[in-house]
């Protein structure tokens, strides 16, 4: 830390911006390389036989209770907000469901999702490969000719993407059903009317898909690369955990804003 | 309890049946909830007795604040500008149904003001000041500094502990005034390049009297909740770290998940008790 703050003050203001630019282009080009060679080994990698399955259990079902409590939550939340915000102007409840779940399967349940996998697997993939790399196992797997990627950051991306899925179809399905009853007992809206699909429509579906799909994806590489360039004992690993919540965050953020954008221009209205 | 040293020995050999193991996982996990709340809320009047009067680290407290608060603009500003610009990209499709463009301005910050920029700014503080604090506290605890504190006869609470409280606390405040502002800012551009309202227009729509100061206010009331429950959960699971670097790991993401759930537990009581 010390050097740090020595550094950027003999540096100045625009060499700590160009320092700053320098790391963040390093970081990117580190981080495509373990996609890549995700993907690579993940046609064509050799895996431990079992590994695949163990992660889906990590990260699918022991985050089941989890994501069910925050997106339940969310759901009321939402609901209650929506419904005050309408009573404002129009008091009429009609389309509130339908409107609701166009948005939840466009957006929110994707996205909210998603940010809730982040901190819950994300900081739990940082810290597990961070204690290895600090304890000198992943040292270990090179020196045994396996590629740390292959053996570590792939079973979590396979068992990611498909429990990403998994994970956010259930969470939509408890933000609504929350979503619903909210709507009941706040603001007497039938449960009939509210369960209305007639909003969702083939843009909104693959909208969300192809989030669910690119979250997925994005967690297990960007909080891999996070806990594979740890360094440095137990503090290393803390920030390494750090970096990778506030990493897919980010990631998660800035994927929605153009995954959103381009399916705003590509299915309009 | 010496009574039923000897239990019937088949009992203890029978395989305890799925339901049981069930059961006593719920129960397990439900105790785990209840021990982790009951940590948070002494932590808090252990803090709480540090402020009457008060004795507290000013060179911590200054340092804290500047460590997370200032070092934590960067990504409030990135997360603020691209969440304003999601929310009206999702406004935009109803927008687009109904032509009602000059409701655009009110329809996003109603969403933002009240939910969003305080939601958003609370999980991104707790991932990067919370995670960050109890990292650093549980590698003190695993090096045994905190012990070499008491045995200088300095008190961790007042010396580690409080400041950061109140420096987590006040930055949560401070972070969502800015992402409040940032993401309207962000909102009215990309609604002028998506929809082509004129940010005049937005303005317009948010000034126009649906929103008031009321709703500002509850999203900055939510945010010192916020501020509150990331505080204390950093503070507590680093507090509580054992076993090594390992340990730490396990430490930063217990203290994270337990951030996020209790956020949004307190989000929607808090919701529900100010009302519309």
């Amino acid at each position: 830390m010390m050097d740090e703050v020595e550094q950027g003050e003999a540096l100045g203001p625009i060499g700590q911006l160009g320092a700053a630019a320098i790391d963040l282009l390093i970081g990117g080009r580190e981080l495509y390389s373990v996609f890549v060679r995700t993907l690579y080994y993940t046609a064509r990698g050799n895996r431990e036989k079992g590994s695949t399955l163990k992660q889906m259990y990590e990260i699918g079902n022991k985050s089941l209770f989890f994501i069910s409590i925050t997106m339940g939550f969310i759901g009321m939340i939402l609901v209650y907000q929506a419904g005050l915000q309408a009573k404002r102007v129009v008091p009429d409840y009609t389309m509130l469901g339908a409107t609701y779940l166009e948005l939840l399967v466009r957006d929110f349940a994707a996205s909210i999702g998603a940010l809730m996998l982040a901190t819950r697997v994300g900081a739990g993939i940082a810290a597990e490969i961070g204690s290895m790399v600090v304890t000198e196992q992943v040292d270990a797997l090179r020196m045994c000719a396996a590629d740390p990627i292959d053996f570590l950051i792939v079973p979590r991306f396979i068992a990611s993407l498909i429990m990403t899925l998994c994970l956010i179809v259930w969470a939509g399905m408890i933000a609504f059903v929350a979503g619903g009853l909210t709507a009941y007992v706040a603001f007497e809206v039938p449960l009939q009317t509210f369960f209305n699909m007639a909003l969702v429509d083939i843009g909104d579906l693959s909208v969300g898909l192809a989030k669910c799909i690119a979250y997925g994806a994005a967690i297990p590489v960007v909080s891999g690369y996070c806990g594979l360039s740890t360094f440095g004992g137990s503090e290393g690993v803390g920030w390494a955990t750090t970096r990778a919540v506030v990493n897919t965050s980010l990631a998660i953020i800035i994927l929605n804003f153009f995954i959103s954008g381009a399916g705003f221009l590509i299915f309009p209205g | 309890m010496a009574a039923q040293t000897s239990p019937n020995p088949p009992d203890a050999e029978r395989e305890p049946s799925g339901l049981v193991t069930f059961v006593g996982a719920v129960g397990a996990s439900f105790l785990d909830i209840a021990a982790t709340a009951g940590g948070m809320t002494i932590l808090l009047a252990r803090i709480l007795a540090r402020f009457f009067p008060p004795r507290l680290d000013g060179a911590e407290l200054w340092k804290n604040l500047y460590k997370m608060a200032v070092k934590s603009l960067p990504i409030v500003v990135v997360t603020a500008l691209f969440t304003g610009a999601i929310m009206v990209i999702q406004a935009a499709t109803i927008v687009k149904r109904y032509g009602a463009e000059g409701l655009l301005g009110w329809g996003a910050g109603f969403g933002t003001l009240r939910e969003i920029a305080p939601l958003l700014t609370a999980l991104m503080i707790s991932g990067r000041v919370g995670a960050n604090n109890t990292a650093e506290l549980g590698t003190m605890v695993v090096t045994e500094q905190l012990d070499a504190l008491r045995v200088l006869a300095i008190d961790p609470i007042s010396f580690l502990i409080a400041p950061r409280f109140i420096s987590i606390v006040s930055t949560l405040f401070m972070m969502t005034l800015f992402a409040d502002a940032l993401a309207l800012l962000g909102a009215a551009y990309t609604g002028q390049g998506l929809l082509g309202v004129t940010p005049t227009t937005f303005y317009n729509g948010l000034t126009a009297g649906l929103l008031g100061f009321g709703d500002v206010a509850n999203g900055l009331f939510k945010s010192i909740v916020f501020g509150l429950v990331i505080a204390l959960s950093s503070c507590h699971f680093g507090l509580a770290t054992t076993g090594g670097a390992p340990g730490v790991g396990r430490a930063v993401n217990a203290a994270v998940v337990a951030s996020a759930a209790g956020v949004f537990v307190l989000d929607y009581l808090v919701s529900f008790v100010l009302g519309g």
